[in-house]
């Protein structure tokens, strides 16, 4: 996706000059010389300031040209549409910047929603289980913000940040009453959460109704922020790019003919899942078959004797790490041996753990490169080690970047949830993060780079469109269709 | 130049001769030969078109509100962050998102309601009255449902009574019944065998299961679910109709008028066989047969966020969006009203539309309280505005339906000495 959002920037320091902005005096701004902002952030903040109740932020929005990674895969792309959405970032237009800030706070509270206690869940397909992608994302939370309170708190008031804990239990959409006993009993100025998107969807329909900004981290589902709500960021790479970048590898690279689906038979398998059917199709090579399996099956043999019954080149599987593993085996105790794919909770020790050395050559979408040098991200493995005394993952990499931007927009925008909003959705730069640049699309969700992860010689290696050396476009491609019964080790 | 490219240049001075320009230009074009009784709102709901009797120009134009009452904490109401309104003869009720309000429209006073007066949860999101009892049903952001009943609240929630959840954004009442629409499914209570159902996607064809709004007309529920386009349940038969969008894509509509135009619905209103629908994509409206989708760049709506649709006739409705009102006046000149407040000056402005070419616009000492609407209830001739800072009265003298061959506007530019512009403090 090519983005424009950066362009603004010479804009506004343009409009600062001619005084067209507030009549704040950037020494009035009040912004910590401990909150890294630049030069162009600075004039953005000014104009947020300076916005009372009946206004708007006179700043560019966001707009991207397309809201695909290829021309190929826009949907009914021979057919100009009567519309397009999610091309301009969305405004917050009602009156929240003139909340005046309260005169005394003892801390500044930032709330989390996340599934960190076992439960049912009927939105979900009836089992609790992500409480293990929960807690690591807790983890990643607590330790962002007590990195920021070591450094001072919040500098404003010289008070500490505190972190509202709250386990999002999807029985009867109870993730909604959560985010509103938070806003209005716990009075927390945003909020991190969740991972299940059944319940995320719930919690940002409350919060555009409570008007507080609420940063996805762990939720994968693209209409996620397909909604048009603009109290909603996430700052992880979803499954339509993930997606898009397994049916690019697949088609363009491996020039697969033949691609069956095996999903969990719940919303995060049914949802997760349809931007490879779609790019599937939309690159000529329709899959072949799908099959949904109940979360936890012991025994999918009758979904693997329908896909194996239809001849597939390769099986692309979207469900949990268990799951997942448990199908490689059987598939390859049954003697099929195709390339397997997957989406990126199978990336992990714990599928490993199960697949043993089935998990060799395993392919999955990946929404950023933790093997990537980076001096920050080094300091946060440590830092993770010594406060939990384990690894962090992906869900505690990106819950640290998320809370972190939270933490940032607070310092910088003060005690009113639509500026704390509005200095995200107006950020002139990527999040320089741990996970990597996070620069927003116009719908405020993770612009950067996805990879795949594969499997290599007994550890996940990861790779990029560059470094896969996909091809631009499905013509030209030599005849090089995978037999079947080979398994692709190398991309 | 559409309303919402306007409202772009942040009602620029430049803007301001742009509008002008346009509208001396428009007066002087004919318009196609529509059908336009000029009065009668209800005539043949199922086509909206009578028969051709007369050529409509640039001199048909429709009733413009303008004259305007703002009410605020200051007059009583208990919160200015309005959600929903509901008119019931002489009361007209107020849910805020601190507390329930009544206006007295006799005395010109409100009495209002919080948590330590007894209401149960202080977010009020939804209301209806039930017209055999006067009761008022209360939807709670996150507190269940309440029914205010001689001077008592009752309160039910997911832990004491059939109700789905607690977070409800719609209430109905449908003959002896009262829907909810909550954030996990709707309920619906049968008040006289005290009994409750819940529809889900377990028995329902619910995509998912968001319910944002119901509304109840003429023997149909609809119900308005973000993700799952629209349900309509028939009372008469008790079976299930979902419209959703034809494409199936959540990043374009692929054509107007083959269906519901997105799938994040919002709100629903069914009157004179019409089904009006308002998304965070733009609108539709149905007639059984044929779709029409409306989008911000091509018509009178301020914006395609719209929370709430309001149907009046088959060929009225107003959409409360968060950057003004958008007033479909007649759907068959498609032609539009749309109310704003200029945050600058904060007077207000109705700018009168054939499709996206500006007629008349009407420059107004006051109009709404802010452009953030939630809501418009309907009230006789007149029309309330919930917006995210104060509580609008639009006052419908001489109102008409439709069209009228140049109706005088000039009388309207005159109001008040005492409507000054309002800025509301926090």
């Amino acid at each position: 996706m090519k983005l424009r959002q950066f362009q603004a920037i010479g804009l506004i320091l343009v409009l600062a000059l001619v005084g067209h902005v507030a009549s704040v005096r950037a020494d009035d701004l009040d912004i910590p010389e401990q909150v890294p902002v630049s030069p162009a952030m600075r004039e953005v903040l000014r104009v947020i300031h300076a916005a009372g109740t009946y206004d708007i932020p006179d700043l560019p929005l966001r707009q991207d040209e397309t809201y695909t990674t290829s021309p190929d895969l826009v949907p009914f792309r021979h057919v100009e549409p009567h519309i397009r959405f999610f091309l301009e970032q969305m405004e917050y237009t009602g009156p929240g910047r003139g909340k005046p800030e309260p005169e005394h706070v003892d801390t500044v509270k930032i709330g989390f929603l996340g599934p960190i206690e076992p439960t049912v869940s009927v939105a979900t397909g009836g089992v609790s289980h992500a409480e293990y992608l929960g807690v690591k994302m807790l983890q990643g939370a607590k330790l962002a913000i007590e990195h920021a309170n070591d450094a001072g708190g919040y500098f404003r008031r010289n008070v500490p940040f505190e972190l509202v804990v709250r386990n999002d239990n999807g029985l009867w959409g109870s993730s909604g009453e959560e985010i509103i006993d938070m806003a209005y009993r716990e009075k927390v100025w945003a909020i991190l959460g969740s991972i299940d998107g059944a319940n995320s969807h719930i919690a940002i329909r409350v919060a555009l109704r409570i008007e507080i900004p609420m940063m996805g981290t762990g939720n994968t589902d693209p209409t996620l922020m397909e909604t048009n709500i603009p109290w909603v960021m996430r700052c992880s790479g979803d499954d339509r790019r993930m997606g898009y970048l397994l049916v690019d590898y697949m088609y363009r690279k491996l020039d697969l003919r033949r691609v069956g689906i095996i999903r969990a038979s719940n919303r995060f398998g049914r949802f997760g899942i349809r931007e490879v059917i779609d790019g599937s199709r939309r690159l000529g090579r329709p899959i072949v078959i799908e099959m949904a399996y109940p979360l936890g099956a012991k025994d999918v043999s009758l979904e693997l004797d329908r896909i194996a019954a239809a001849n597939v080149d390769a099986v692309v599987h979207w469900g949990d790490a268990a799951d997942g593993a448990r199908i490689l085996n059987q598939m390859r105790a049954r003697g099929m041996n195709q390339p397997f794919f997957a989406n990126d909770r199978c990336a992990t020790d714990a599928f490993v753990e199960i697949a043993g050395e089935n998990a060799e050559g395993v392919i999955c979408g990946f929404p950023w490169n933790p093997d990537r040098e980076c001096p920050k991200l080094d300091a946060f493995r440590t830092a993770f080690r010594e406060r939990f005394n384990e690894e962090p993952e992906t869900q505690a990499a990106h819950a640290y970047d998320g809370m972190n931007m939270l933490i940032w927009a607070t310092q910088v925008a003060g005690l009113n949830r639509a500026k704390i909003r509005d200095a995200l959705a107006f950020r002139t730069e990527p999040w320089p993060g741990v996970t990597g640049d996070i620069p927003f699309s116009a719908v405020l969700d993770d612009a950067g780079e996805v990879y795949l992860a594969k499997f290599e010689n007994g550890r996940w290696r990861y790779y990029s469109r560059q470094d896969l050396e996909i091809p631009e476009t499905m013509a030209g491609l030599p005849d090089t269709a995978i037999e079947v019964g080979v398994s692709v080790r190398h991309p | 130049m559409s309303v919402m490219k306007l409202l772009r240049l942040r009602w620029s001075t430049r803007w301001a001769a742009s509008l002008t320009l346009a509208a001396v230009c428009a007066m002087a074009v004919p318009v196609r030969s529509i059908a336009d009784d000029g009065a009668d709102a209800s005539a043949d709901a199922a086509t909206a078109a009578g028969p051709v009797t007369e050529e409509i120009t640039d001199q048909h134009l429709p009733f413009v509100y303008t004259e305007w009452e703002h009410f605020t904490t200051a007059d009583g109401l208990p919160h200015d962050h309005i959600f929903t309104v509901k008119a019931d003869g002489n009361r007209v009720w107020v849910g805020t998102d601190n507390g329930l309000a009544c206006y007295d429209k006799r005395t010109g006073t409100f009495q209002s309601w919080k948590e330590e007066d007894g209401l149960p949860w202080r977010v009020v999101t939804a209301l209806d009255v039930d017209p055999k009892t006067g009761d008022l049903w209360i939807g709670l952001f996150g507190g269940g449902l309440a029914r205010y009943s001689a001077g008592r609240f009752d309160h039910f929630t997911q832990l004491n009574s059939g109700l789905v959840n607690d977070v409800v954004y719609g209430v109905a009442v449908e003959n002896n019944h009262i829907w909810a629409a909550t954030t996990a499914g709707a309920s619906r209570y049968n008040l006289v065998t005290r009994n409750w159902e819940i529809f889900t996607e377990k028995n329902a064809p619910m995509e998912e299961i968001w319910n944002y709004g119901v509304s109840y007309n003429d023997g149909m529920v609809y119900l308005a679910v973000w993700g799952s386009g629209v349900l309509e349940f028939d009372v008469s038969t008790e079976r299930w109709n979902m419209y959703l969008p034809t494409d199936g894509e959540m990043e374009i509509n692929l054509y107007r008028d083959d269906g519901i135009v997105h799938v994040i619905t919002t709100g629903t209103s069914y009157v004179d066989k019409i089904l009006w629908i308002s998304t965070y994509f733009g609108a539709s409206r149905y007639d059984g047969r044929h779709w029409r989708g409306y989008y911000a760049h091509e018509t009178g709506l301020p914006n395609d966020f719209i929370p709430s649709v309001k149907g009046r006739s088959a060929n009225e409705a107003w959409f409360a969006t968060d950057q003004g009102v958008g007033a479909v006046v007649d759907y068959p000149t498609d032609t539009w009203v749309t109310y704003t407040r200029n945050p600058v000056t904060q007077r207000g402005q109705a700018v009168i539309q054939r499709g996206e070419r500006v007629l008349k616009t009407v420059e107004l000492e006051r109009c709404l309280p802010h452009n953030f609407c939630n809501w418009v209830e309907f009230d006789g001739d007149d029309v309330w505005v919930a917006t995210s800072k104060g509580l609008a009265r639009g006052r419908g003298t001489g109102y008409f339906p439709r069209l009228k061959a140049e109706p005088s506007l000039d009388r309207d530019l005159v109001v008040g000495a005492d409507a000054a512009p309002s800025v509301i403090s926090d």
